[in-house]
């Protein structure tokens, strides 16, 4: 399922790789719209990194659903 | 042996400035007096992480033969510098700071003095109040919630983050029939250049500082000391004598360059400051050392699916060139094979320790020290032949690494090869021996431009004078490496004249063209390029000249060889070289014959316009008991397109090789503290001429086509895969895996100790 950065409006392919995406460029516009979520950017990143699975990709992905709905 | 088609390439030459060297007569930075000079010394933090409440140095102004104190409240006022322009964020280093020190050695004020020692003894003299802080020099405590935060802005530590994907990694990892996942540790090194970092500024009363240094990139220095200065780049020269050494820590900034510059400034008198090892040790920077874990899946018959990395390099208090080789160890990490999928997430972090900065191999010796031993260890635990597992594996020409790079050329299966025959002809070695192979390839200089440079990335002007001599002007820089012979030689060979014809100009901002400098093994195929180009540029208005002289009949073609102008379809017709040149000047109203050249990568991805391939045999002794190691030979298989200096090309490589030595076993760099523990010669462990093995070179015949002759990177590359094929050789006779970087003997003994222990029970 192909969906729209909330930021950047890029196209990826599923919510997962667009909170990849959004950690991935980490710039100001992309860091801000966590924080509008009411999440850290900072932490969930290490979270990431230092843990096993895709807990905070998984997270961030479902917030990333949610707003396909406010980008289409 | 083929017969060589070249005059000058691919020939056995020795060094233009060899003379000089071997004689003495070399002048480095070091020698440079002037009239009137003064010696600056650095006052450096004695703490990891502390405020600077007050800096008084009123007393060290009162003693005689000082001349100037220097501070960054009172004279620099905090300009931060970084090398990555383009983004101001990561410009974050003051070099005299203001109002906090992050490191231990970092400058906190600097003094000009009659003499050196009387400057030394005037460092005494200032009294510094601190606040110390809490401090952190470990990334993996840096990025946890309560560590101290080293920058504001910077939550948890986080510098840099850098990704690199392609294909679809969850999907790749569940085709994979064996999947494994390791953790390593890689320490630092440092660049050990026999000349430490030094400068000369003489800024004279119109407004103009001329300084002499010891850079890889007399460009990039002229262009940020302009920034922190506030002086126009025109307004600086920045001249290079003889470097001794660069190997990646002489491109950016340093306190030298930047305290003699301001004294100078303050003083309107040369002012000199000179490191002392010590200071080199503490105050320049690192190679960076990175926590890495990589978890790899491949299927039974040995075809990789996916990789997934995950990177924390120990940036140091500084970003400088971390966040280039954060990104270069995660492409190199993928490096030479070719994944369905990849993944890779970089982190740099700061800590309360020496800057990490770039350093030969630029992050690509960490990533084959991990990659190349654990596809060791899987084709070991599937029972699968390593050499043929890499071999159905490799890049090949063609290839294309997806969305980073397109491969023109590439040698590495005839490198497999060659390898695997050196293995086989060892036959069965003693007990405690074993041969350990690793692979790579290297990038040909960096397309990427931080910098923000305006300016082509290499530039060459080449003139004729009336008696056939050539002024070859470049921007490259000869740091040791031999690139002013192998420019000369390039130089030489599309003019079609001798190489004693040739004299190179380089490292003088007001007299060479702007170039990016030496970095990145880029100088013989970019600065190749720009001088082949203003070589044939040049060569071009001579054979108009030599159309009209010799009045063939137009269809004819014209060339130049050793000396020689004639017609090709009949060479015995033509005339000489040196005649022509004093006709073609009278012709041209007296003017020289000027040909200029430039060069920057087009259309060529995102890293680099080629790449280097190889293959690295050891032949190593193990003593369980101490964990001494002894090289008893090394072997290369080596595909640098077509060489350019037959002899510098073994110079390189067997450099590389001692250095890659280094990183692998020899050079503990330890922190405690935040203090480096062995800041000398004598506890600092370097390779010795006597541990140095035997070194064979296998060249590899290619042609890379974005390449001057087809010519690419030699000399940097070499310096990634031995610390992989130590630890390989070292599985082989022990069983051991040693995943720490370097690994010492220390840690040999205690692993074999632990295994034997283990056994028993």
């Amino acid at each position: 399922m192909s969906v729209i950065c909330p930021v950047c409006k890029k196209v990826k392919k599923n919510p997962v790789d667009c909170a990849r995406h959004m950690f991935g460029t980490g710039d100001k516009p992309h860091r801000a719209w966590f924080e509008t979520q009411g999440l850290s950017f900072i932490d969930l990143l290490l979270d990431q990194a230092t843990q096993p699975g895709n807990k905070s990709y998984e997270l961030v992905g479902g917030y990333v659903e949610k707003a396909q709905k406010d980008l289409t | 042996m083929s017969e060589n088609k070249y005059s000058v390439l691919n020939t056995r030459v020795h060094n233009v400035d060899g003379h000089a060297k071997v004689t003495g007569r070399a002048t480095y930075t070091f020698d440079v007096t002037l009239p009137g000079m003064l010696y600056g010394k650095i006052l450096r933090s004695p703490h990891p992480h502390a405020k600077i409440l007050k800096i008084d140095y009123s007393e060290a102004l009162k003693f005689p033969g000082v001349i100037a104190v220097v501070t960054g409240k009172e004279d620099t006022l905090g300009v931060k510098q970084g090398i990555w322009r383009r983004y101001k964020d990561l410009c974050d280093e003051a070099i005299l700071t203001v109002d906090k020190v992050r490191y231990i050695g970092e400058p906190v004020a600097a003094v000009a003095a009659v003499s050196e020692e009387i400057a030394e003894q005037a460092l005494d003299l200032i009294n510094v109040d601190y606040e110390v802080l809490p401090f952190v020099d470990d990334p993996m405590e840096a990025i946890k919630k309560d560590a101290p935060l080293i920058h504001e802005g910077f939550e948890r530590n986080v510098n840099v983050t850098r990704q690199i994907s392609w294909g679809d990694v969850e999907e790749a990892f569940e085709e994979a029939e064996y999947v494994r996942e390791d953790w390593f540790k890689l320490g630092g090194q440092h660049h050990m250049c026999m000349e430490t970092r030094a400068a000369v500024a003489n800024y004279t009363p119109d407004g103009k500082l001329t300084i002499y240094t010891s850079t890889q990139s007399a460009y990039y220095h002229q262009a940020l000391l302009a920034g922190v200065l506030g002086l126009r780049e025109g307004n600086i020269r920045v001249l290079a004598p003889y470097v001794g050494g660069g190997f990646g820590g002489k491109f950016e900034l340093d306190g030298a360059q930047f305290c003699a510059s301001v004294l100078s400034m303050k003083c309107c008198k040369p002012v000199k400051v000179v490191f002392s090892r010590e200071e080199d040790f503490i105050a320049s920077k690192r190679r960076t050392p990175m926590y890495y874990y990589v978890r790899t899946g491949v299927k039974k018959d040995g075809t990789f699916c996916a990789r997934e990395a995950k990177v924390f390099t120990n940036g140091g208090a500084y970003t400088g060139m971390g966040a280039t080789a954060l990104y270069l160890t995660g492409f190199f990490h993928s490096f030479p094979y070719r994944w369905k999928a990849y993944r890779y997430d970089g982190y740099r972090v700061y800590t309360n320790s020496l800057p990490s900065t770039s350093m030969r191999g630029f992050g690509a010796p960490q990533a084959m020290f991990c990659s190349e031993q654990q596809i060791e260890w899987i084709a070991n635990d599937l029972g699968l032949d390593p050499i043929e597992m890499r071999r159905k594996n490799g890049h090949y020409e063609g290839y294309e690494v997806p969305g980073q790079a397109t491969i023109a050329s590439c040698g590495l299966d005839q490198a497999l090869t060659a390898i695997q025959k050196w293995k086989t002809s060892k036959g069965k070695l003693p007990k405690n021996r074993a041969i350990g192979i690793s692979a790579a390839g290297f990038m040909s200089g960096g397309i990427f431009n931080w910098f923000d440079s305006p300016y082509s990335f290499s530039s060459a002007v080449v003139t004729i004078n009336h008696d056939g001599t050539v002024e070859l002007h470049v921007g490259a820089q000869e740091i040791g490496q031999g690139s002013s012979t192998t420019l000369a030689m390039i130089c030489a060979e599309a003019l079609g004249v001798k190489l004693e014809d040739i004299k190179v100009h380089m490292g003088d901002t007001d007299h060479s063209p702007a170039d990016l400098g030496a970095w990145g093994s880029r100088q013989t195929l970019m600065a190749g390029n720009a001088t082949k180009m203003a070589a044939e540029d040049a060569k071009k208005q001579l054979l108009e000249f030599a159309n009209a002289k010799l009045g063939f009949n137009i269809i004819y073609d014209l060339d130049i060889k050793q000396g020689w102008v004639y017609n090709v379809a009949r060479p015995e017709r033509g005339m000489s070289y040196y005649d022509l040149c004093k006709e073609a000047l009278r012709g041209k109203e007296g003017q020289r014959i000027i040909g200029r050249g430039f060069y920057t990568p087009r259309r060529k991805g995102m890293i680099s316009p080629a790449y280097s391939y190889m293959v690295q045999g050891l032949d190593v002794e193990i003593d369980p008991e101490t964990g001494y190691l002894k090289i008893h030979e090394s072997v290369t298989a080596h595909d640098c397109g077509q060489p350019i200096n037959t002899l510098g090309l073994i110079g390189q490589l067997e450099g590389a090789a001692s250095m890659a030595i280094g990183f692998g076993y020899y050079e503990y760099l330890p922190v405690e503290d935040g203090k480096i523990m062995n800041p000398n010669l004598v506890d600092y462990k370097l390779i010795r001429a006597p541990e140095m093995p035997s070194c064979q070179v296998i060249e590899i015949d290619t042609y890379e086509p974005e390449g001057p002759y087809g010519a690419k990177e030699a000399g940097e590359g070499l310096t990634n895969p031995h610390a992989a094929a130590l630890g390989n050789a070292i599985f082989y006779a022990t069983g051991l895996q040693m995943k720490e970087a370097p690994i010492r003997a220390e840690a040999i003994a205690k692993a074999w100790k632990e295994k034997n222990e283990k056994a028993k029970k």
